[in-house]
């Protein structure tokens, strides 16, 4: 035991006799950032004191840790980016930046990396920036506790929080990410997983997948974003115990599907959305175990989405619980609890004695015709509403749930 | 009477002209995404005044490549890149498509005035010009 306490202490008196640490400040011999990366060579520590730094396109072409101490403010005088890194193995940590250059035609970061591998961006917080980490054609990196806050509200010339190009095995991992155009954007990434991460009030979604495989996101709140999270054009991703709640408005989702192949989404809960789950051209999607309670639609499908499995739901008070807009119908629900449904058992197993229709005629009405929703809680729909559940013709008759439970999974 | 003259004012208020777009409000009408990208955005306006909203160059010319019904006698319009919020009539505008420029559905595709500006956008950025009739082309692919 002693033996490996004095290696290892030895192995850390040497890494920090290797390690060169550049300290920078207003009364230290380095007074700049560019200056003290100048100084440093592959591996040492640039270490920033409190205090606030006037710089902008900053470059990083060596292996450094840049670590602020005091959180030290960056301000970028609305020039162009903070840090643009072009190495491998560079740390950013303890930051606060401001002022990032605005521009519609380029995308101006307070963090840029590009083609830099193995990095890691920590704990930095971020005001008045376009986009906040930008990180393009990298793989192995880890982006952590940062706080990025835009103010932009309806402003389209805004940002992206995190946003991640052609990218591969990145872990988005506790930031919290509000007033961005998109929160969290991925284009192109695979393998990366995004955990425990909040992302609200950004004015389009919360989270963005576009052409990106092999993904998961797990344990993240999505509150009050524009028009919630969308996954488009994307492959096998998983979404577990994800909290969808808030997203209200005319083309606003908990999560809007389109094109997914074989996506798992399980025990997330969609609350109070205008449509909790959204889903065009999404095929082999398994839906477990998920709580729908109090949105206006909990599920929608819409044109071609084949083989979805959806099992052990709980559908709570939802105004419409599945909505379909064609007669076709090839996604199996069983075992789900409905809140709506009045059925009985007789036999005391659990599951219901008559199977349970999800899809009301009305919600037929309302696809084509919106601006019905006003009739919602009349009798006139009631009835035409019962009428079609006892003999189906505009619904898909084999849409049913053969065994609805009796109680709520828990 | 007076209900007449109502619907006659409604019927005149459907003028064939484009709206603008509610940036970070309207849906792309392809894809769904909500259009916040002033400078790849794009409008198709039918004959009988319906609007069509994109998100992208790239949405409408697939839009039109799956049904090619609503661009017949339409008007197109394309968001100039180098303009960001003005639009540029489809048919008249150049076009690049270049890595060095990424558009929002991922074609990389962007519109300018003419051909001598993407010809000076090509100075810096790796890519290819066209022109209206090849993109419908070049992206059924």
């Amino acid at each position: 035991m002693i033996r490996i306490i004095l290696i290892l202490t030895f192995l850390i008196a040497m890494n920090s006799l290797q390690a060169k640490v550049i300290e920078v400040c207003s009364s230290c011999s380095v007074k700049t950032i560019k200056e003290g990366i100048r100084q440093a060579a592959d591996y040492d520590v640039v270490l920033v004191k409190k205090g606030t730094y006037r710089e902008y396109n900053i470059e990083v072409r060596k292996r450094l840790i840049i670590r602020s101490q005091g959180r030290a403010v960056i301000d970028a005088l609305t020039k162009g980016h903070v840090f643009q890194v072009f190495s491998d193995r560079v740390t950013i940590e303890g930051f606060h930046f401001k002022n990032v250059a605005h521009s519609y035609t380029k995308e101006y970061a307070a963090v840029l990396l590009f083609k830099s591998n193995h990095f890691k961006v920590l704990n930095n917080s971020f005001e008045k920036i376009f986009f906040g980490i930008l990180v393009e054609k990298s793989k192995n990196g880890y982006i952590k506790g940062n706080t990025i806050r835009g103010i932009a509200r309806d402003e389209a010339g805004s940002g992206n929080g995190i946003h991640l190009w052609h990218c591969e095995n990145i872990l988005v991992e506790n930031n919290k990410i509000s007033g961005m155009r998109d929160g969290i954007y991925l284009e192109f990434v695979e393998k990366s997983r995004i955990l425990k991460n909040t992302s609200e009030n950004n004015i389009r979604y919360g989270l963005h997948f576009m052409f990106s495989n092999d993904d998961e996101y797990h344990y993240n709140t999505f509150n009050n974003n524009g028009a919630g999270v969308a996954v488009m054009f994307s492959k096998r991703i998983n979404m577990t115990k994800n909290l969808f709640y808030n997203n209200w408005g005319p083309s606003s989702y908990g999560v809007l599907l389109k094109e997914i192949y074989d996506a798992r989404i399980e025990e997330n809960i969609f609350r109070e959305n205008t449509t909790g789950i959204y889903l065009e051209g999404s095929t082999r999607v398994d839906y477990k175990s998920n709580d729908f309670i109090k949105n206006g639609w909990a599920v929608k499908v819409v044109g071609s989405s084949y083989t979805n499995i959806f099992k052990n739901n709980n559908f709570l008070h939802n105004s419409f619980d599945v909505s379909y807009n064609s007669k076709i119908n090839d996604n199996k629900f069983e075992g789900n609890y409905w809140s709506s449904y009045t059925g009985y058992d007789l036999n005391r197993d659990g599951i219901g004695d008559v199977p349970f229709r999800p899809v009301k005629l009305f919600s037929y009405v309302v696809n084509k015709t919106p601006e019905t929703i006003v009739l919602l809680r009349s009798l006139f729909v009631d009835i035409i509403n019962f009428s079609e559940r006892v003999s189906p013709v505009f619904t898909p008759d084999d849409l049913s749930d053969e065994q609805p439970l009796m109680k709520p999974v828990k | 009477m007076s209900m007449l003259l109502l619907l006659l004012m409604t019927i005149n208020s459907c003028s064939v002209q484009p709206e603008p777009i509610q940036y970070g409000h309207d849906e792309c009408s392809y894809c769904k995404m909500t259009i916040v990208d002033k400078a790849h955005s794009a409008q198709l306006v039918t004959k009988k005044g319906k609007q069509y909203k994109y998100d992208a160059v790239e949405c409408l010319v697939w839009n039109i490549n799956e049904f090619p019904e609503i661009a017949e006698n339409s008007i197109l319009l394309v968001a100039d890149y180098q303009n960001p919020g003005n639009m540029l009539s489809a048919g008249q505008a150049s076009y690049i498509i270049s890595t060095g420029i990424k558009s929002p559905m991922g074609a990389n595709l962007s519109a300018v005035e003419d051909e001598q500006k993407v010809d000076s956008l090509l100075q810096y950025f790796k890519g290819n010009k066209y022109k209206w009739e090849q993109l419908l082309e070049v992206l059924s692919e």
